[in-house]
């Protein structure tokens, strides 16, 4: 049981495996675990990852930075080459200069669109979310969207959202570009396991379970019908050394507080 | 000029931005005092306010919100921003941030809109449409169908900024987020300083001029304008202070929250003790 203790961390590890070496990588507001699995990811597999943020320091120094409770907070800029504009980083991804971005979701379907708007009715909702922020603008155009979600439940994984915020493959099957938006890879990490999705029919499916979850949790916390490999892989754990790299950034353990 | 001019220049109705971004650089205190002068009626864009329009959501000074989010990030919901979206108190806008931004550079360089790639497939681009904000028009020179994003011109931008001299030749430090575009956009850009630096040192590093004085039409001095958000190089937010803030609207004592902060004990002046 003590591995479950380790959910933020295989979390960020997994977050952190989706970056590859050379990676242009943006991170918005209210994104602790986005920051530390770019850390992680630029001091372990990919130094020359561009880490853009919504704080807009360009590349901030690892050794210097520290966790802070907003994630556009100044302290999270120390050490870096440059300011540039949210606008510039939005043009670099119209431009398709933008290689990864994590996003969060409220609601995540079986084909990974993301509602961060309002659930029930949009004009006349029973919950009205904060908004998505940069997800309606950016998920249509990224050749990559990592979303994560810390509490995976039914209310969380829905067969449809009540809400297209962002928009991930649509319909499924080649719904996406038929509709004129950029092919994409959408890749789902939640506090239970990793999510892919096939190839042709853009159904998500298991592609990892975390060490400490077993496979009848999956379809317990799945709003949809959701197939389970027989031989599923167990999620990495971090490495000591990716697990310093966490704690070193993160010592007021900002990362757990959305997992309370 | 004195905040009490400063902020005469707001009239109600008018569609107000303000500068900096979530807990960082915004412009608190004329947003007080916009509070203290009871505007209403104010119709609000920016792309990721939070404390500055919760507030002025539960003063009831404002009768619609434009935004991409309008959140606390980690502290959760914007609760009075909530509340009145949920109850239909004011009229919700929602926005993306590109788009938000596109729609600032096309009235900053007065322009009727700005063409934009992103969108395609979100159910906001509907909800734009419908909201007048937003029409998928042709590429002239392709033909293919492109979104185009209506020019977004406040009447009047408020920003707060590390540095300014006497005739609004400003000095912003660290991210600019996009205030130099909200300031380029609006009709009227009020900006609130820490400090007032000689004009002479102005064109000593005119290098380090961010934001130069044909945009600006007032400045105000004040120290710790921002708090209780951050401002980069000179202070941190107060996050303690946010926390109280959220669990006094939770608790129903806005009001007090108001009394105590807005109209009483002003609220800069916490930032120093």
């Amino acid at each position: 049981m003590h591995e479950a203790k380790l959910t933020p961390e295989i979390m960020i590890k997994a977050m952190a495996n989706e970056i590859t070496d050379g990676d242009r990588v943006f991170h918005g507001l209210a994104s602790p675990l986005p920051i530390l699995a770019i850390s992680v990811a630029k001091l372990t597999h990919a130094p020359n990852l561009v880490f853009l943020s919504v704080a807009e320091g360009l590349d901030p120094d690892l050794d210097r930075i520290r966790l802070r409770i907003s994630s556009a907070d100044p302290r999270l800029s120390l050490g870096a080459i440059a300011f540039l504009e949210l606008i510039d980083i939005f043009d670099l991804c119209q431009k398709n200069e933008l290689d990864v971005v994590f996003l969060g979701g409220a609601q995540i379907d079986k084909y990974g669109n993301t509602n961060l708007s309002a659930i029930g009715e949009y004009r006349q909702p029973k919950v009205r979310l904060p908004g998505g922020a940069a997800t309606s603008y950016i998920m249509s155009m990224m050749p990559k969207t990592v979303i994560w979600a810390t509490r995976q439940s039914k209310k969380v994984f829905v067969e449809k959202v009540n809400f297209r915020t962002g928009a991930g493959y649509l319909d499924g099957w080649d719904s996406r570009e038929k509709a004129g938006a950029r092919p994409t890879a959408l890749k789902v990490v939640t506090n239970l396991a990793v999510y892919r999705f096939d190839d042709k029919t853009r159904l998500m499916e298991v592609e990892s379970i975390h060490p400490g979850v077993t496979a009848h949790m999956i379809p317990e916390s799945t709003g949809f019908d959701i197939e389970i490999p027989r031989h599923v892989p167990t999620t990495e754990t971090p490495t000591e050394e990716e697990l310093r790299i966490i704690m070193k950034l993160d010592p007021d353990n900002i990362r757990y507080s959305e997992f309370r | 000029m004195s905040k009490e001019e400063a902020i005469s220049l707001v009239t109600d109705g008018d569609l107000l931005t303000v500068g900096g971004v979530s807990f960082h650089r915004v412009p608190m205190e004329l947003i007080r005092e916009v509070i203290r002068q009871g505007k209403k009626k104010l119709r609000l864009v920016d792309r990721e306010p939070a404390i500055g329009f919760d507030l002025l959501i539960g003063a009831d000074a404002v009768r619609s919100v434009r935004f991409a989010m309008l959140g606390f990030e980690l502290f959760g919901f914007a609760l009075n921003f909530r509340a009145a979206a949920e109850t239909g108190k004011i009229e919700i806008v929602e926005d993306t941030c590109g788009a938000v931004l596109n729609g600032l550079r096309a009235a900053a360089a007065g322009i009727p809109f700005v063409p934009i790639r992103g969108m395609v497939g979100s159910d906001l681009l509907k909800i734009g449409i419908q909201n007048g904000n937003y029409k998928v028009t042709k590429d002239p020179f392709t033909d293919e169908d492109i979104v185009a994003v209506k020019a977004i011109e406040p009447d009047v931008a408020l920003i707060h900024v590390q540095r300014a001299d006497v005739y609004g030749n400003i000095q912003i430090w660290g991210g600019r987020f996009e205030d130099v575009w909200k300031a380029k956009a609006a009709k009227k850009v009020i900006v609130s300083a820490e400090e007032i630096i000689d004009h002479e040192a102005i064109r000593h590093e005119p290098y380090k001029t961010t934001l130069p004085y044909p945009y600006v039409e007032a400045v105000v001095h004040l120290p710790t304008g921002a708090y209780p958000t951050s401002c980069y190089g000179l202070y941190d937010a107060d996050y303690e202070h946010v926390r109280d803030y959220v669990q006094a609207v939770r608790d129903g004592r806005f009001q007090e929250y108001l009394q105590i902060y807005v109209f009483t004990k002003r609220g800069d002046m916490n930032a120093r003790s």
